[in-house]
């Protein structure tokens, strides 16, 4: 049966704020244990989270490593979808993006947000 | 809590989840993929050093269908006790 909840994480820090960075992920992951549908939105500095290698780099003290936390969302079912010009502005090859990351425009995210029962923003 | 401590005690897990070291919300995620190995009916019992386990787990059961039984605390860890309902 389908989950009749959703929420969205719109994720906006990048790897330069490990704790903003990972919580997201942490309650994303809580969400889909939860049998809550989930989708993760991410904007600015937060689209290099999605960057493929980055986000083994991102260690916040008393959390699980990120790559871990990226890993677990993805096997349970998380959509990660991502700012198309943000990652252009970064010159991030689509081809680089973490496997299963569409990239979308705000038509999108707003389709999203509009449709779940709440959004939280990181 | 739904059951005593003496029964708690007395119970006998179909499955152990050994979350021991992981962080929120690694357990939660143990818990979670162990539910589904065991048939409907069973009981696990996950074993946590992670002081949110307690309060996450029965939270987490409540909300998806599954019966917290409760908690014990043991040596450096709690033993925490749910039985798959769905």
């Amino acid at each position: 049966m389908a989950n009749t909840e959703k929420l969205v994480f719109m994720v906006m820090h990048g790897p330069e704020f490990p704790e903003h960075a990972t919580i997201p992920f942490v309650m994303a992951a809580a969400a889909l244990a939860s049998d809550v549908d989930v989708v993760m939105g991410f904007q600015g500095p937060g689209v290099e989270l999605v960057h493929a290698g980055v986000a083994e780099t991102v260690n916040a003290p008393e959390f699980p490593p990120l790559a871990k936390l990226l890993a677990d969302v993805l096997e349970l079912g998380g959509k990660l979808l991502v700012c198309g010009p943000c990652v252009k502005n970064r010159a991030i090859p689509p081809e680089e993006l973490v496997p299963g990351t569409e990239i979308v425009a705000a038509g999108r995210f707003i389709a999203e947000i509009t449709s779940a029962t709440n959004s939280l923003v990181y | 809590m739904t059951a005593t401590a003496t029964e708690l005690e007395a119970l006998t897990a179909a499955k152990i989840i050994d979350a021991r070291g992981a962080a929120c919300p690694g357990p939660l995620l143990e818990a979670k993929k162990g539910m589904g190995t065991v048939p409907v009916g069973s009981l696990i019992e996950i074993w946590s050093t992670d002081p949110g386990t307690k309060s996450d787990i029965g939270a987490w059961s409540g909300k998806v269908g599954h019966e917290f039984l409760g908690t014990l605390a043991s040596d450096g860890y709690d033993r925490v006790f749910v039985i798959r309902r769905k």
